[in-house]
């Protein structure tokens, strides 16, 4: 079928493709974050879009991924505090894409997406590790309980939803008093042995991070290791809608995978993901 | 063949440097009480996220104090971010402008969870008294 074939065509130049993805998710995360200091930010966007219509491979320097660094560094120098932990992944991806148009070697800019994902899963799980809350599985039961996971599932289970409505609104009322008094709630779980659930629940999390990371860092190139990373990205997708965050994780798989029909999945991941952004859906 | 130093710095210096912004988040995480959710370390979904945080003003609503100053409710969601002595102290010294209060006494509560029992309760992070004299 020709479209197969024109889609294969695509997927082939992976890394034209993942600098493309990632281009397009640039666009939407200005999009929706540069109203703060938005007269500040508006000459940098002008130097963007003038470069990109009209400069683009035409100079030596790659102006309009120079200028879009310059904004996401903006963005960081305001907000350092303040900014979600994928806008720092989102400015070392684009700082390792500036460099690559001056080394001009595929192999360089695939190690520091490697590495730079092995860093994020790896400091990721060891977080995790380090927190008592989550390693107790207290947060992952505060989070159900509340009905703050698996929303993709809630309409599957109403019931649970009533009893998380019912936790909530007892934390509405507790809220307002005085907590001084030290007064406390008992939760209704969401559903039977919810404590022993979260408890493994954290536990594998935290297992499934640390083996991705390793084998991220040992086959970077393996199909199979790309099949677990999709497998996490979608689980994660699954149990928080986190699509910044997600659609990065996603093109970075894109720069390191080999196999034609992995790729298709992680350009549909983004794709979707991007989607859910635009439409507020998920999270930018 | 030993890799170059030019090509070891081009492979390795991007991710060493999330490494570098990793360790100033665990400084910063350790010495000025930082959410582990900020400061590009990764430690989201850690613990309960810092919104759910409580700040508690005696005698005060703390709702009408956001709604009606900006500046108020910035230095609110710092505290939450970051409840260290400095953004207490701001934070207080802005309630006491606005309230023209004598005194003021700024709390921050945040959520605790027993799984076993299912008691949720709330547990005081840190506090500052400030006098209108003090400023």
């Amino acid at each position: 079928m020709k479209y197969w074939s024109d889609i294969q065509d695509t997927l082939k130049n992976n890394i034209v493709l993942a600098i493309q993805l990632l281009l397009f998710f640039l666009a939407v995360y200005i999009f929706i974050t540069g109203e703060k200091y938005g007269f500040w930010k508006s000459p940098i966007i002008v130097i963007i879009l003038f470069s990109w219509f009209f400069l683009r491979n035409k100079t030596k320097h790659p102006i309009t991924w120079i200028a879009l660094f310059a904004l996401l560094v903006f963005d960081l120098y305001l907000f350092y505090f303040r900014v979600a932990n994928h806008h720092f992944v989102l400015t070392f991806m684009v700082l390792s894409v500036v460099l690559c148009f001056y080394h001009n070697q595929s192999d360089i800019l695939l190690k520091n997406i490697q590495m730079l994902l092995v860093v994020v899963v790896a400091a990721s799980a060891i977080q995790k590790l380090m927190s008592s809350q989550f390693m107790s599985g207290e947060f992952y039961y505060y989070m159900m309980n509340r009905g703050f996971v698996f929303n993709v599932f809630h309409p599957l289970f109403s019931e649970s939803l009533e009893i998380a409505k019912s936790n909530s609104d007892q934390i509405l009322e507790l809220q307002a008093t005085d907590p001084n008094i030290k007064e406390s709630i008992v939760f209704a779980n969401v559903f039977p042995n919810l404590g022993l659930f979260s408890l493994i629940f954290a536990w594998i999390t935290v297992v499934v991070e640390f083996i991705v990371a390793m084998a991220i860092l040992w086959k970077p190139r393996s199909k199979w290791v790309h099949l677990l990373f999709i497998m996490m990205i979608l689980s994660i997708l699954c149990t928080r809608l986190e699509t910044g965050f997600m659609a990065l994780l996603a093109i970075c798989g894109m720069f390191l995978c080999r196999n034609l029909k992995l790729r298709l999945l992680y350009a549909l991941i983004v794709i979707v993901c991007l989607s859910l952004i635009i439409t507020k859906i998920g999270f930018h | 063949m030993p890799i170059a130093p030019k090509e070891l710095f081009l492979k390795y210096g991007i991710p060493i440097l999330a490494i570098i912004v990793i360790a100033i988040q665990f400084f910063f995480v350790k010495t000025q009480h930082l959410n582990h959710w900020k400061g590009g370390g990764y430690g989201m979904y850690t613990k309960v996220h810092f919104y759910y945080n409580q700040i508690y003003i005696p005698g005060v609503s703390v709702d009408s104090l956001v709604d009606n100053n900006n500046d108020i409710k910035n230095a609110f969601r710092m505290l939450k971010i970051m409840p260290n002595d400095a953004h207490f102290y701001e934070a207080a010294q802005l309630v006491l402008k606005a309230t023209a209060k004598d005194s003021i006494h700024v709390q921050l509560w945040e959520p605790s969870v027993n799984s076993n029992s299912g008691a949720y309760s709330r547990v005081l992070i840190n506090e500052i008294h400030l006098k209108n004299q003090d400023l």
